[in-house]
């Protein structure tokens, strides 16, 4: 069983990667936040008793399955909000901005030109990363951003290894031609 | 030749997925301030939750546990208990039963039940007695 130390360093660890990849599937800030938030209790308090080397599968299955759950409720509410559109709604863009918000705690040495093009070049990834077909997406950030094996990757999304080779081929393919239209190399 | 064209292709795939990934890894450090303390009270929630559930646990570990865990151990030694008991009283209720005045036996009497209690027919009780 693994300790609280060890569980909160976990945690520490894993956060903000599993925050951005909810971002980047769910494509909503607040959704994810969320989906990681109830992901971590789920984790505590059903696998508390597990010891720590499991913890990154099991969070990411509990991650995968809580995603799951998010979208079959979306579809439920847009199917509504179709149907009540009619009665008119309020613009998202008129949401009250919050300077908390576009303050990041990003390296500040770097010099300004240096974090403007490397902010664009993520900006790009990001925009080709939320493009990707879900299961597609799914397999490179579990085989590449996760560090997972092919094997620890197919187990986490229920297919065959095979199956991930080709889902993480398309991926970096559709990723690296997006970025390459934009004159932008990965090697 | 084909096979090491392969390999070189999984190669060079690789390297740019692990590219992708160092870049995203970068991003993912930038968040911003509030998202931060999101996070971070997210982290601290599920603690306290880890926390309630290890307190549970160990409540748990009581004597009535204990007993629970013993029985769970000794499965077999646990039946064999609960048979003897159930013997033991089994016999028991017989013996008891045995000893003591039934309702039939009251009911096929001439005198009523409650001459059985009361101390004026004791003599007339005990010469039936002893013809028995």
């Amino acid at each position: 069983m693994a300790s609280s130390q060890e569980l909160s360093d976990f945690l520490r660890k894993i956060e903000r990667r599993a925050y951005k990849q909810t971002v980047y599937a769910v494509r909503d800030d607040h959704a994810a936040m969320d989906i990681v938030q109830d992901s971590m209790l789920k984790l505590a308090e059903k696998y508390a008793d597990k010891p720590e080397a499991q913890y990154p599968m099991l969070f990411q299955r509990i991650l995968q399955n809580t995603m799951r759950d998010y979208w079959r409720k979306q579809k439920v509410r847009n199917l509504w909000t179709t149907l009540l559109s009619s009665f008119g709604a309020g613009k998202d863009g008129e949401e009250d901005h919050d300077p908390l918000e576009s303050i990041d705690v990003g390296d500040e040495r770097e010099n300004p030109q240096a974090q403007l093009e490397s902010r664009q070049t993520i900006e790009l990834i990001e925009k080709a990363l939320e493009k990707l077909p879900a299961r597609q997406r799914e397999a490179f950030v579990l085989r590449y951003w996760e560090d997972m094996d092919v094997a620890e990757t197919a187990a986490l999304m229920g297919c065959s290894q095979g199956s991930v080779k080709t889902h993480c081929s398309r991926a970096v393919n559709t990723l690296s031609s997006l970025l390459g239209k934009q004159g932008i190399g990965l090697s | 030749m084909m096979e090491m064209e392969n390999l070189k292709y999984n190669a060079d795939l690789d390297n740019e997925a692990k590219h992708i990934a160092r870049l995203l890894d970068d991003n993912a450090d930038r968040l911003s301030l509030r998202t931060l303390k999101q996070l971070e009270s997210s982290r601290a929630r599920a603690l306290q939750a880890y926390a309630q559930q290890v307190e549970v646990k160990t409540n748990r570990n009581g004597t009535i546990s204990y007993l629970f865990g013993w029985t769970g151990q000794h499965r077999m030694a646990s039946v064999g208990l609960l048979i003897g008991a159930v013997l033991v009283g089994f016999i028991l209720m017989q013996t008891f039963k045995q000893s003591e005045p039934s309702d039939a036996f009251l009911l096929s009497e001439d005198l009523p039940p409650e001459a059985f209690v009361d101390r004026g027919f004791e003599p007339s009780l005990n010469i039936k007695q002893a013809k028995i």
